[in-house]
């Protein structure tokens, strides 16, 4: 056997797509890879225009990408990361994944003859089986950032992501000099309520005031679960009289609301601290503090009822 | 940030090359992308393994980074970072002419890399009679990046995350200019510890027959 006939017997197994095309893009040559791939002739495909033969190319950038090739006489590549596939192909796993089309790595190389670019190799592997896996993967992935973020009863931001949060809403209030405020709730009596209707029940009241709260808040708001049955909202861009306004309105609603629990109907308030930054505030901990300050004021003053902390190192100065 | 082992002749000679290759690249660069291109004279050192984030980081709040392997004959191998800052991307599309809407940040900033990289390499080795054969470009890290998980919001945490396999490296930093579009990145080529040596023969050998 002559080298040329290994290269042809070779080139004809290769689980790899072999497309050869001069410089005005039409095919010269492709490997059994293709032909099978494609499910054309081969005999109806060598010597046309490449986007004739797959219309589906995007036609202005795989020119504006061969010419790339062409005139810095360099290889160029093209992944399924970016672009699932170029050529619409069939694939190997028809059966076990839902890829309507090869998902493809393709690779451009510049064959030169005479010292000039005079064809243009592009080899097509099928990746579609790694891009399976990767999606598998990367929805993994998101699934375990999101239990990392949520908090597992209430479905609200966790403690830890809300302080993440707050550090980074913080630091930019501060930057900026933009306004910042923060609103505390804790739920009244709540102990009481586990111990007389049981745990499930608090956990139901849980849930759903979560749920009441987060759906009186703005979109830009960040809410959380601070602790037991404490919950906590970051408000960017919002003054001491926004936020209060806020605390109020929620305060109501959490009053009206009546929370169904098996056959019983259960009524609940809370108590609301508010804070916003100030100058002196140097650490997000330091609003926290501030805020809580304003809760347990609202506490000790008979409860259901909202508090707003005085920043007194603000006056003092 | 070590001294190379080089002698004055050898870093001096392998200067030269890089000066050379940055010319003829950066006139090819400029007439594919019709515009003037400025690579600025490059800085050659080894940095060691574990310094590797803080140099890079030092230079650059990078959000975005391509990795590219290069391997060529006499065992000439290394790694190609381009990194990215911000503001850097805004054009990009622009630059390398296609439509905004044709391709996302991500292919726009991958295409480039690929493109500044292999450009510069193959010169390069033509340099030194070599022929350079590259891995598809990869993107590292992108701030952009949808899969990206919150714990890792800089190539130089994703870097320290890492352990790797070599002790030294000698880094070859070439930043890009492209003034018209206000455009910068910096080329980071790293050349692994068990190359350097093949660079330097290679460096010798060239210093032999002038």
């Amino acid at each position: 056997m002559s080298v040329n006939q290994f290269c042809n017997t070779i080139s004809e197994q290769l689980n790899t797509g072999i497309l050869i095309l001069d410089i005005e893009f039409n095919i010269v040559e492709w490997n059994r890879f293709l032909e099978i791939h494609a499910h054309k002739e081969t005999s109806e495909v060598i010597g046309k225009n490449v986007f004739t033969v797959f219309p589906e190319l995007p036609k202005r950038w795989f020119e504006r990408k061969l010419s790339s090739v062409i005139q810095l006489n360099t290889q160029s590549f093209c992944s399924w990361e970016q672009r699932h596939h170029l050529f619409e192909l069939s694939h190997t796993r028809p059966i076990t994944t839902d890829s309507h089309f090869m998902a493809q790595n393709c690779t451009f190389l510049p064959i030169e003859s005479d010292s000039k670019v005079s064809h243009i190799s592009i080899l097509i592997e099928d990746v579609t089986d790694v891009c399976h896996y990767q999606s598998k993967l990367n929805k993994a992935l998101e699934e375990l950032s999101k239990a990392n973020r949520i908090d597992g009863l209430t479905q609200v931001f966790n403690r830890k992501h809300w302080e993440e949060c707050l550090d980074k809403e913080f630091s930019r209030a501060r930057r900026y000099d933009h306004g910042l405020a923060l609103i505390m709730f804790d739920l009244d009596h709540f102990k009481r309520l586990n111990d007389t209707y049981g745990h499930q029940c608090g956990d139901a009241v849980l849930i759903e005031t979560a749920q009441k709260i987060k759906s009186l808040l703005r979109l830009c708001d960040q809410f959380g679960r601070y602790g037991g049955e404490e919950f906590a909202a970051i408000l960017p861009e919002t003054d001491l009289v926004g936020a209060t306004d806020v605390a109020e309105r929620i305060r109501k609603e959490i009053e009206k609301s009546v929370i169904k629990y098996q056959d019983k109907t259960i009524q609940i308030s809370s108590s609301v601290g508010v804070a916003t930054i100030s100058k002196n505030n140097k650490r997000y901990e330091d609003l926290i503090s501030n805020a809580d300050v304003a809760l347990y004021e609202a506490k000790a003053s008979g409860r259901n009822k909202v508090c707003v902390a005085n920043n007194i190192e603000y006056t003092l100065e | 940030m070590n001294k190379l082992n080089f002698t004055e002749d050898q870093q001096d000679c392998l200067q030269e090359i890089i000066n050379v290759a940055m010319g003829q690249a950066s006139d090819q660069l400029a007439r594919y992308l019709d515009t003037f291109v400025y690579l600025k004279v490059p800085s050659i050192e080894q940095v060691s393994s574990k310094y590797l984030s803080d140099t890079i980081n030092s230079e650059a709040q990078s959000v975005a980074v391509v990795s590219q392997g290069f391997f060529g004959y006499e065992g000439i191998r290394g790694e190609a970072l381009l990194m990215y800052q911000p503001k850097d991307s805004d054009r990009l599309a622009d630059l390398l002419g296609y439509e905004p809407d044709e391709l996302s940040v991500e292919e726009q900033i991958i295409d480039l890399s690929s493109i500044l990289t292999t450009t510069f390499l193959n010169v390069f080795a033509s340099q030194i009679n070599n022929q350079m054969s590259y891995s598809a470009p990869r993107l590292l890290f992108s701030s952009n990046s949808e899969n990206k998980t919150s714990s890792q919001s800089s190539i130089s945490e994703h870097i320290e995350h890492q352990s790797f396999n070599w002790d030294v490296a000698l880094k070859v930093k070439i930043t890009y200019q492209v003034t018209d579009y206000s455009f910068n990145c910096d080329m980071v080529l790293l050349i692994p510890e068990s190359a350097i040596i093949n660079i330097a023969a290679v460096i010798d050998r060239i210093l032999e027959e002038y």
